[in-house]
């Protein structure tokens, strides 16, 4: 076999040089692909049809991108560079960027497969123009068969580690911008390998400078973008995370269901919220057929109120929730509207971001049905949200026929909490009426009904479409086998808050 | 934390706690330098001292540069001092009516160490902050409770106090040995013995409560005046409660702590400079019963007393006249009084004649004003000392919690110098992350003339500094999250009632009318500074004059 030369050398350091890069960017091509793929899914829900429409646009995009390629014809390497920090920033910066932008615009589709169809482009850039650059060294038998070796091992590589390392530990935000900062990395190293870069190196370099501290900072405040610890803390995956002034809103997703927890509480799973739901307002509001006016006192997921909005004879709800932020996402998001059938944006419905308790105090009308879907009382300032006092002030928003449902935790984990907001309603002269019901998620649920005077009665007045209540699940409803069966409890007051004690006392068994 | 459903999702909890070292780690490096060298980095703090009361008050000490007075006014009755026991008086008047009753007071604002601030989160107490739920016994204070709306009703024959005015649960916390209790009497990591010889002393009070002399009057009542005359309990007066509590054997350090805890927080004194009765009559005198709540129960307000104050004064002001310091007191020839008046405002002075005066200040102002021979008066003043403090009003945006109880309404640090601090938004019921918590420093010294000066000459840097270092050893890492301390320096904040003041003849003696014509009501009299006696000082200085009409 011959020496090779010094030139030979030094071409064949480029060839593998720039083969090195095939690889790294066709790892990064891949992992902007699966990462959008991944996206979409958790953020739009139905996983097959998202990553099968993901996959397509970003592959019509990558034949864009090599069509394009004939138009670039001078300073090849200068424009593979350029290229490459271009998709550093772009294919870097999208998932933060999907995350930040998921909840604050409608047309949340549009965003993403403009950013899956840039990234497309200018992967498909690459590849052809790598190998133009090369075919000056390489035979073409050669340079097919190098250059697609490396591609479909990186290609290999990406679709192992993603979901085997890069989105347990990483997390989907910091693989982006990490993935990003290679991209750039390779535009570096080649302009510090090649000294035809010389002449533009400084500008560049510059460039490249700045977008790494771009991704970087992302990299190291990923955390405050969506709370790292959190992806961990749930079981499936965080599409949506946010630190209000009043709680911390967590929206997650798996193939079955979408779950909203509110300070690490489940709220509602996706799977079973009907079930929950239809019991929290039919059996109350069927036996009012005159009801106009509903009062929704928490309930910001719009949840009970596309319940409330299935009988035609309510005129006006008027929905109460602490949090702007909640409401303001459950009018938006497209996968939550399709959940609440947009009922937050009924012309029926006025929202008013307010605290219940001095809400209450100061309003002045009068409600037929008012429905209280108040998060468990596991803190003092909850708790308050269950005392004689709210009740008491509950007292003149009622016109005198109105039914109040509230929900009760569990009657079976925490029995004495269950019956001490029974006993809590019947101090402050309500009538009450308890009841529960199965909900896979929660486990056995209870509810308690309140009414001035006894008006409450079963009847077929159920709106049509129903999965769980009917007739005979409602009868069901208010019978309470033993283990579930009422205990004497303390009155909840503002001045003792015993419920938050019983409550802590009872599911404390159930944390840990 | 627990809820709806918590079983599903903790699995990860153990994972989760391992990580936790592992991404704690860049929030720690990166953690504000506030952290590593606590309190002098609160250049973010706003703030200043409020209140020029002190300063209009200072200007008694050289009346003659005062303007000679411009005009003359005459009325019925006077009432100097807008404070508690002022503002008694003159509803009291109100009530029976007596007409041409004008009020002067040299603050701003009505209430005295009643007053309050606002800011736009709460409003927030200066300084008086809460009412025990009183005794039945006391048919004035329980008739002015219900016309406020305090008492909504009666149940079972016992009064049915307003849930938003009793304190809302968690009440009392108390951070000792690192852990945050509940409640205020020491109890976690207490040695049993301790412990014992605390439930002994409770027991010991509970008799207390009961115990009556042989006139059958309470031993310890509220109004002090009220109590029986009876020697065996008066004579506990001249000596301290330090003396006392040794005599009867209590020693445990975690029970001293808390009784001296008591005497600063309700005398701004030590257990040396209270007397045995003022100690005992603390827990005693408290006989509270109500259908909805016990006498260990408190009422409070966002405002404080404020609350208390504004219902006894009621909305019509008109015959309060404000940034008016009275400067001189003197009986004319005709029989009238005349009070020399200074208007901090316009700067002039003015000449009030009143058939009759009630003077509603404090015992030292009382030295300075009075300028009438009366020999039995002589060195009445001598006896009284007073209790400097410093009251501070915190806007937190976030209170870092170490273990144990949540932010409770009261919350006490053990063995620190200040009797810590009240949650002013707590009765609010709304959420809220922003916080005012009012703070609460007795400068204790045995020389008391040495902690005034002390107090008074310490700038707002220097409270700034000491409030932060306080807070901070409570909540590390809290002065971030601090955006502004307002501070109020009360260089005669209450009388003391330190051994042998409340049954000495000087007390008896000051609450004598003199001629007629000079009538005195403030909680010095009474010996106890809280809202009962002041209450009970202007009604008993108002039925005086109603009765000599
Ligand atoms: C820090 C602190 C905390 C306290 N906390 C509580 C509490 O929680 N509960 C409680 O019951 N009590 C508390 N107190 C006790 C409080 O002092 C009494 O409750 C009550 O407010 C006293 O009222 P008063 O009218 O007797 O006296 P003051 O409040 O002293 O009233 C005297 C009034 O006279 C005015 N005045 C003085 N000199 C003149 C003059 N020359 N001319 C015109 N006006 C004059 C003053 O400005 C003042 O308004 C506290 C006191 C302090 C200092």
């Amino acid at each position: 076999m011959d020496k090779p030369g010094v030139a030979e050398k030094i071409l064949q350091q480029r060839q593998r040089i720039l083969l090195f890069s095939v690889f790294v960017i066709a790892t990064c091509g891949l992992i902007y692909e699966l990462i959008a793929g991944t996206l979409a899914s958790y953020l739009l829900g139905d996983s097959v049809t998202q990553f099968s429409t993901i996959i397509g646009t970003y592959l019509f995009s990558m034949g864009i991108g090599s069509w394009l390629s004939k138009y670039v014809d001078d300073n090849l390497l200068k424009w593979f560079i350029r290229i490459e920090i271009l998709v550093g920033i772009v294919g870097g910066c999208s998932s933060p960027l999907l995350f930040l932008l998921f909840e604050h615009i409608a047309s949340f589709r549009l965003v993403l497969y403009a950013l899956v169809s840039i990234t497309g482009i200018l992967v498909g850039l690459e590849i052809p123009i790598l190998m133009r650059i090369l075919k000056k060294s390489v035979s073409f038998k050669d340079l097919v068969s190098q250059v697609f070796t490396f591609d479909y091992i990186g290609a290999l590589l990406a679709s192992i580690i993603f979901p085997l390392l890069l989105v347990p530990y990483f997390g989907l935000m910091r693989t982006s911008l990490f993935f990003g900062i290679l991209n750039i990395g390779v535009a570096a190293f080649l302009l510090y390998q090649f000294q035809e870069t010389v002449r533009y190196r400084k500008l560049y370099i510059s460039i490249i400078m700045g977008s790494i501290v771009v991704l970087l900072v992302g990299f190291v405040y990923a955390e405050r973008i969506m709370s790292y610890t959190e992806t961990l803390a749930f079981q499936d995956n965080v599409i949506y995370s946010k630190s209000t002034p009043y709680q911390r809103i967590v929206l997650t997703k798996n193939r079955r269901e979408l779950k909203l927890f509110l300070n690490g509480n489940l709220q509602f799973s996706s799977a079973d919220e009907y079930r929950y739901h239809e019991a929290l307002v039919h059996p109350g509001l069927q036996a009012l057929p005159h009801a106009k006016s509903v009062l929704i006192l928490g309930g910001g997921d719009g949840l009970a109120a596309r319940e409330v909005l299935k009988y035609s004879n309510i005129e006006r709800i008027t929905l109460v929730d602490l949090d702007p932020a909640m409401t303001s996402i459950f009018k938006k998001n497209e996968m939550l509207l399709a959940l609440n059938k947009r009922s937050l944006l009924s012309p029926k419905v006025t929202i008013i971001n307010s605290d219940a308790f001095n809400w209450v105090r100061a309003n002045k009308q009068l409600y037929d049905f008012v429905i209280i879907d108040f998060p468990d009382p596991s803190n003092y300032s909850i708790g308050k949200l269950y005392s004689t006092r709210f009740y008491e002030e509950l007292h003149h928003l009622l016109t005198d026929d109105a039914i109040v449902a509230i929900q009760s935790t569990s009657p079976l984990i925490a029995k004495k909490s269950y019956w001490c907001i029974n006993h809590t309603l019947a101090a402050t002269g309500f009538i009450t009426l308890p009841y529960h019901v199965y909900v896979p998620s929660f486990g056995e649920w209870g509810y308690v009904m309140g009414m001035k005077k006894y008006n409450w009665k079963h009847t077929d007045n159920l709106p049509s479409g129903l999965r769980f209540v009917n007739v005979t699940s409602m009868k069901n409803m208010f019978l309470f086998p033993p283990d579930m069966d009422e205990v004497q409890t303390d009155v909840n007051r503002l001045n003792n808050q015993v419920l938050v004690n019983y409550f802590e006392d009872e599911w404390a068994p159930y944390i840990h | 934390m627990s809820g709806r459903h918590i079983y599903t999702d903790m699995k990860r909890r153990e994972f989760l706690k391992r990580l936790f070292a592992f991404t704690a780690l860049p929030a720690i490096v990166s953690m504000p330098s506030a952290c590593n060298d606590r309190g002098s980095n609160n250049k973010h703090i706003k703030g200043g001292i409020a209140g020029a009361n002190h300063k209009t008050g200072h200007l008694l000490r050289n009346t003659q540069h005062l303007p000679a007075p411009s005009e003359t006014k005459d009325v019925n009755i006077l009432i100097i001092g807008g404070g508690i026991s002022g503002l008694s008086a003159r509803r009291w008047l109100g009530m029976h009516g007596v007409d041409d009753v004008l009020m002067i007071e040299m603050d701003s604002k009505t209430g005295g160490n009643s007053v309050y601030g606002e800011n736009s989160i709460t409003a927030y107490p200066w300084a008086a902050h809460y009412l025990p739920v009183p005794d039945v016994q006391n048919k004035e204070l329980i008739e002015f409770l219900q016309s406020c709306g305090v008492i909504t009703g009666y149940s079972n024959g016992l009064p049915v106090y307003n849930d938003y005015h009793l304190c809302h649960d968690p009440e009392e916390r108390l951070l000792i040995k690192g852990y945050w209790q509940e409640g205020l009497v020491p109890n976690f990591g207490v040695p049993d013995t301790e412990k014992a010889q605390i439930a002994d002393f409770f027991r010991h009070v509970e008799e207390m409560k009961l115990a009556k002399g042989k006139d059958n009057k309470y031993a310890f009542a509220i109004p002090v005046d009220a109590s029986s005359a009876d020697e065996t309990y008066r004579k506990l007066d001249a000596i301290t409660f330090e003396t006392y509590l040794h005599q009867q054997g209590y020693n445990a350090l975690h029970l001293l702590w808390y009784l001296e805890y008591c005497c600063k927080d309700d005398y701004g004194a030590n257990l040396r400079q209270t007397s045995a009765w003022a100690g005992l009559h603390y827990f005693a005198a408290r006989k509270g019963t109500a259908a909805n709540a016990t006498g260990a129960d408190v009422l409070t307000w966002p405002e404080g007393n404020g609350f208390l104050m504004k219902a006894l004064r009621g909305n019509d002001v008109g015959n309060i006249i404000t940034n008016t310091l009275a400067y001189k007191v003197s009986i004319e020839d005709n029989n009238r009084i005349a009070v020399y008046c200074y208007d901090a405002e316009k700067k002039q002075s003015t000449v009030v004649r009143a058939q009759k005066v009630i003077m509603c200040t404090p015992q030292y102002i009382n030295k300075h004003l009075l300028q009438v021979d009366n020999a039995e008066r002589d060195g009445i003043y001598d006896i009284a000392s007073y209790a400097p403090w410093v009251v501070a009003n915190v806007t937190v945006q976030h209170i870092p919690e170490g273990k144990g109880a949540v932010l409770s309404w009261d919350n006490v640090v053990y063995g620190r110098e200040s009797v810590g601090y009240v949650r002013a938004n707590h009765q609010l019921l709304k959420a809220s992350a922003q916080q005012v918590i009012t703070y609460y420093l007795p400068v204790v010294d045995t020389n008391t003339t040495a902690a005034r000066s002390k107090v008074h000459n310490k700038d707002y840097e220097y409270w700034k500094q000491y409030i932060m270092g306080d807070l901070e050893y409570a909540h590390p890492g809290i002065t971030a999250y601090v955006s502004n301390i307002d501070i109020c320096v009360w260089g005669h904040g209450m009388i003391m009632p330190s051994p042998g003041y409340i049954w000495s003849d000087e007390r008896r003696v000051a609450q004598q009318p003199i001629d007629d014509k000079i009538y005195f009501a403030h909680t010095d009299l009474s010996g106890i500074s809280i809202f009962e006696e002041g209450f009970y000082q202007g009604i008993r200085s108002a039925q005086q004059i109603i009765n000599s009409l």
